[in-house]
């Protein structure tokens, strides 16, 4: 780490300013509250972490390097393919869901309606609610002997369903439940993007004889896509890197059936790396799963960001 | 001048981090005059916390060499911050480990073989549990500190309803599963004996039972069958025995005696079941009878059933000190003094039991009217210390929590009808074996 901040100091000092003349060095001096965490507790522990990765390391005892070893293993474990399924599933079902009732309901609270900032409140609620919170109101709702959900298919004649422990039903609920949670504040992004579009483009629009409809399809989409991008993004690393809403409402001690669900059917990449460093002290295999979620997120931005160019539009 | 001060301003930024990063790391500095200061971990919630500081203030006074500092915190956060500890180097020398994460934390090498001074110091008469910290190769990594055992715990309110007599010390498996048929009952207050009974609507079960210590393992071993082999290291699912188990739990699921997973996750949590009183049976150990009592339930204790031949087994989890390996020779001598202190002080012993949160460790203490107090439920507390005379431990080695994981898994599903007990058998043998070589081929 020192080899390497002193190259990046080097580097500039060929040019022909003296780089640590007297405003230079005040400058790092300020800067460096921010540089030192950045070494410390980010360019360090990520090292630390990739090193781990490739060692067996139980935390205990300082670790040992044994090359590919964890990569291998993790190649070759059906869980860490039954968990990755499950997080592409639930990143599947969440993301555009979650998008688009976002904007809808941006679309929606965007107009000039009474009582408009207590709607707005409303849907925030839920953002600011702890997930303990959330686990126990919705419970109210998919428990099933005492559920709302249940009660409601049995006056249908429908039988009642294990929604949380059944393989079919949990990540589907779960999903349902996390966009509850969250939709409120992808809406407030997408209400600040919407108060961006210029008025002029509806009145524009209006004279040429635009319909509702297509004002929302013609302008709004279009204009707003920059901030569709930032959601789909932001929506996505959430959605690979939820860990509190399933150890909360699926548990997450070594219980029957509660981590992950009846057959691991809720058991996602970051519980299953949590499980593999804090129970069972296998810290370098845990390093291996975050660093391939690491460069699987990386792969699925880099992807996105190469998609945007055919359908964001900056003006 | 303008470079003096720039000078001063980063040697103040040094300064103020030396500072901080050495009060991180401060409790090396040991004696303070004569003083030894030793440094002790324990988990803890409210009640216990208070008690532990009046039984240390006690310690203090009776010892005045040794000045104790603690690290605590509740269960789960005491445990993270311990191994983080272990790692940096900075743990106590001294901590109170749950009797199923000794061994994982001994055969990792973080704790003080401590053979000597327990075969020496510690009366094996006088003392609950001492056995049950002893490895396949007789070395002891720790002093019980409270002993949990399991028993039939049973609401008498709903034995009383169905006209059922209470369990007996000569009940077998097969008798416990006849009394739950009479204790099932649909929304329509029809039992499981009954033609009509509807099993889509079941309101009341027989008996609980999940997880390791208060689950199927005990069934297991009642049958004369088990998990791992005495050496901890090979798996013994495959057998007649744990199959007639196996079968004889599978058999309670279908009929809906037994709550499923999937049953009991309709509560929250496993063991609102029988605390709500929709259950009239469960496998508990002695901590649970703090939430019992606090529920107010009407309930008392019975030994756990015999097997069909009579074998009986009930888990015994043996709560424990333990040393710090790294901890320096004079903290580990104060640490013994304070396991001998916990261990034959009377007043200790009776401070600790009066929380009601484990059986006390000596013998003298567990069998007055300090813990055996006819007033508090449950009344026949006997039954635990009866117990102790065939219990074992539930199997706990250095991989414990990932065995226990496969095995309860694979349960589940099983309980689910995701698949048939002869599958069941050999998918846990080779998921437990794995695991077992996993970490012991590498040693």
């Amino acid at each position: 780490m020192l080899e390497l901040s002193t190259k990046q100091q080097e580097k500039p000092a060929v040019k022909k300013r003296k780089w640590l003349d007297s405003e230079g060095r005040w400058g790092l001096l300020m800067v460096s509250p921010y540089l030192i965490h950045f070494l410390v507790f980010v360019v360090g522990t990520s090292v630390a972490s990739l090193y781990f990765s490739f060692s067996d390391y139980d935390i205990l005892n300082p670790p040992k390097w044994t090359g590919l070893d964890n990569y291998e293993k993790l190649f070759e474990d059906p869980l860490f393919y039954r968990s990755l399924w499950n997080t592409v599933y639930f990143t599947i079902l969440y993301v555009p869901a979650k998008t688009f009732l976002a904007l809808l309901l941006a679309v929606a609270l965007n107009q000039k309606l009474k009582g408009l900032k207590f709607f707005r409140m409303v849907h925030f609620l839920p953002v600011i609610s702890s997930w303990t919170v959330i686990a126990y109101v919705a419970d109210a709702v998919f428990n099933q002997r005492i559920g709302f959900a249940n009660a409601f298919l049995t006056k249908l004649g429908i039988a009642p369903q294990n929604w949380l422990i059944d393989e079919f039903w949990v990540i589907p609920v779960l999903v349902l439940i996390a966009i509850w949670k969250s939709v409120g504040y992808m809406m407030i992004i997408f209400l600040a993007g919407l108060q961006g579009i210029s008025s002029d483009m509806y009145e524009a629009a209006s004279i040429d004889g635009a319909n509702a409809w297509q004002k929302f399809w013609r302008v709004t989409v279009p204009m707003i896509s920059g901030t569709t991008f930032l959601v789909v993004i932001l929506n996505t690393i959430y959605s690979f890197q939820n860990f509190e809403q399933i150890f909360v409402m699926t548990g997450g001690s070594t219980e029957a059936g509660s981590t992950g669900g009846a057959n691991n059917a809720s058991l996602v990449l970051m519980l299953f790396m949590f499980r593999q460093a804090f129970s069972f002290f296998k810290m370098g295999y845990a390093s291996a799963i975050a660093w391939v979620l690491f460069l699987i997120l990386l792969a699925i931005t880099l992807i996105q960001f190469k998609l945007q160019k055919k359908w964001v539009h900056y003006d | 001048m303008k470079k003096r001060r720039f000078l001063s301003v980063l040697g103040l930024i040094g300064l103020t981090a030396a500072l901080l990063i050495s009060g991180c790391s401060s409790q090396s500095s040991t004696q303070q005059g004569d003083k030894v200061e030793l440094y002790m971990g324990y988990s803890s919630d409210p009640p216990t916390k208070k008690k532990m500081e009046e039984i240390i203030a006690k310690f203090e006074q009776s010892h005045p060499h040794i000045k104790i500092k603690t690290m605590t915190a509740p269960y789960d956060d005491f445990y993270q911050k311990l191994t983080t500890q272990i790692a940096a180097g900075n743990a106590p020398d001294l901590w109170q480990s749950d009797g199923t994460k000794v061994f994982g934390y001994a055969q990792r090498g973080a704790i003080l073989d401590i053979t000597d001074y327990v075969t020496k110091e510690i009366s094996k008469e006088e003392l609950n549990g001492l056995e049950f910290n002893k490895d396949s190769d007789g070395k002891y990594w720790g002093v019980p500190q409270g002993i949990q055992v399991g028993a039939l715990f049973y609401n008498k309110d709903l034995f009383d309803k169905a006209g059922v007599p209470y369990p007996t010390a000569d009940w077998t498996w097969d008798d416990l599963k006849a009394a739950s048929v009479k204790l099932t009952l649909d929304a329509n207050g029809k039992n499981a004996d009954d033609p009509a009974f509807d099993k889509k609507s079941v309101k009341q079960y027989g008996f609980a039972f999940f997880g390791s210590s208060r689950g199927a393992f005990n069934i297991l071993k009642a049958y004369g069958g088990g998990v791992l082999d005495p050496t901890l290291t090979k798996s013994i699912i495959n057998s007649p025995e744990n199959k007639k188990a196996v079968e004889w739990m599978v058999d309670g699921m279908q009929r809906k005696l037994f709550p499923n997973p999937a049953d009991l996750k309709a509560f929250q949590s496993n063991f609102k079941a029988f605390l709500s009183g929709a259950v009239a049976m469960q496998i508990d150990i002695y901590a649970a009878t703090t939430s019992m009592n606090g529920a107010g339930l009407n309930y008392d204790v019975a030994p756990m059933p015999k097997g069909p031949d009579g074998k009986r087994f009930a888990p015994v989890i043996a709560n424990s000190w333990v040393i710090n390996k790294k901890a320096e020779e004079e903290k580990v001598k104060a640490a013994k003094e304070w396991i001998t202190y916990w261990t034959t002080s009377d007043e200790a012993q009776k401070e600790w039991t009066a929380v009601g949160e484990a059986i006390p460790v000596k013998k003298s203490v567990a069998n007055s009217e300090m813990f055996l107090n006819p007033a508090t439920k449950p009344e026949n507390k006997k039954v635990f210390l009866d117990t102790l005379e065939f219990a074992g431990t539930i199997d706990t080695n250095a991989v414990f929590t990932e065995w226990v994981k496969v095995f309860t898994d694979n349960l589940a599903e099983l309980f689910m009808d995701k698949y048939g007990t002869d599958e069941f058998i050999t998918k846990t043998d080779q998921g437990i074996q794995k695991v077992l070589d996993d970490f012991f081929k590498k040693q």
